[in-house]
């Protein structure tokens, strides 16, 4: 049976739903549907992928509607501004919702359903992502490093699908969420350059403050911090015609892309700065995080409540699972 | 009409002066030292 009147009624344990198959969707249903404990992915979207990808997961994977009622945990890939209706629409069915969208209005908008889900004892991860994602998940790792957090900052290079590379492109004429002493400052996308390094092969590349939610969702985690900012990663072609149309059609799956977090803080009352970051094709490690996130949902090591990963899980066994699927994270040694 | 047109001139070359200086330049100079290895052992405890 593939139709999705087999997966209507109260959550399944064991029933997960990928809403948006596309470079990052299919990587996270992919994970989960080779997971333990998880019996069935129910594949939802647009187009003749859904069945392009059932036809490759086998006997666990089915075509049906995810927010349709069944599905225990419900990941969200589709583009950027779905999100909000379609995580209100799995709650009120009783289904942890893992979002991996990086648009500031959706990740707003999902935190603002932390009432709802709570009431329902269902969790909503916001931004599980390459970045945010595993950025936040990185930031939270190394603040273990020192006493005190002051600041963090986060840059990013790189996209996973086409709908990455065009909300990547929305972003660099957006306007910029940073904290900074204490207050939300927005800025202008595509100003404040400077030099990030990132993990070889990348290197070292300009990166521009952009329409990124990465601020909103660590100051959560980390209220105390005076500063946090993200940026992202520009050449002159893209600063220069980010206020039009994209003029050339995104590659389908993406290429090589790299975070990069910096940690500065005081250990031992001396001022440090960490970095560490990670390289992978975008949709590659975000369908990894996003799938690992519905298995912890699944598990029941996600609490209640609307929340980046850099406020709920632990990060040392995430990113230890997260290595068993090839998604590693590198530390820079050395004056930066 | 040659005001007008002096002024769109004028407007033209300051917006290419300004694109000119929006994409020159670097954010900053490499690190010249150190390096990236995996993060792993005492690292990830």
């Amino acid at each position: 049976m593939s139709g999705d009147s087999a997966h209507q009624g109260a959550p399944r344990p064991g029933v997960a739903g990928v809403l948006g198959v596309g470079a990052t969707g299919a990587r996270a249903a992919r994970q989960l549907a080779s997971a333990d404990g998880v019996e069935r992915v129910v594949l939802g979207g647009p187009g003749d992928r859904p069945e392009a990808l059932r036809a490759s997961l086998g006997d666990k994977a089915r075509i049906g509607d995810p927010l349709a009622g069944g599905a225990a945990v419900v990941v969200l890939a589709g583009p950027a501004g779905t999100h909000v209706d379609a995580a209100r629409r799995a709650i009120e069915r009783g289904a942890h919702v893992v979002s991996t969208s990086d648009a500031i209005g959706d990740v707003e908008g999902l935190l603002a359903l932390d009432e709802a889900a709570r009431s329902r004892g269902v969790a909503i991860v916001v931004g599980a992502a390459f970045s945010p994602g595993l950025s936040c998940v990185l930031a939270t790792h190394v603040s273990a490093w020192v006493d005190e957090v002051d600041e963090i900052h986060l840059a990013r290079f790189g996209t996973g699908g086409p709908a990455c590379a065009r909300q990547h492109h929305r972003a660099l004429a957006g306007r910029s969420v940073d904290r900074r002493d204490g207050a939300w400052v927005r800025r202008q996308g595509g100003s404040g350059r400077e030099l990030a390094v990132f993990p070889d092969p990348v290197g070292s590349l300009d990166c521009y403050r952009a329409a990124l939610p990465d601020a909103v969702l660590l100051q959560r985690a980390f209220p105390d911090a005076e500063r946090i900012t993200a940026r992202q990663a520009a050449n002159r072609r893209q600063r220069l015609l980010a206020v039009l149309p994209m003029l050339r059609r995104p590659h389908p799956e993406g290429r090589i892309g790299a975070i990069r977090v910096e940690v500065r803080g005081r250990r031992d009352g001396v001022v440090v700065g960490d970095v560490v970051g990670a390289i992978d094709r975008p949709a590659v490690a975000a369908g990894a995080v996003a799938g690992l996130a519905a298995r912890w949902c699944l598990a029941g090591r996600i609490p209640p409540g609307a929340a980046g990963l850099a406020e709920v899980v632990d990060p040392v066994p995430f990113l230890h699972q997260l290595a068993e699927h090839g998604v590693r994270a590198a530390v820079f040694e050395g004056m930066v | 009409m040659t005001l007008l047109r002096r002024a769109i001139a004028a407007l033209g070359i300051a917006a290419l002066i300004a694109a000119g200086l929006r994409i020159r330049g670097t954010g900053g100079t490499p690190p010249q030292t150190g390096g990236w290895r995996e993060l792993r052992g005492p690292d990830l405890r």
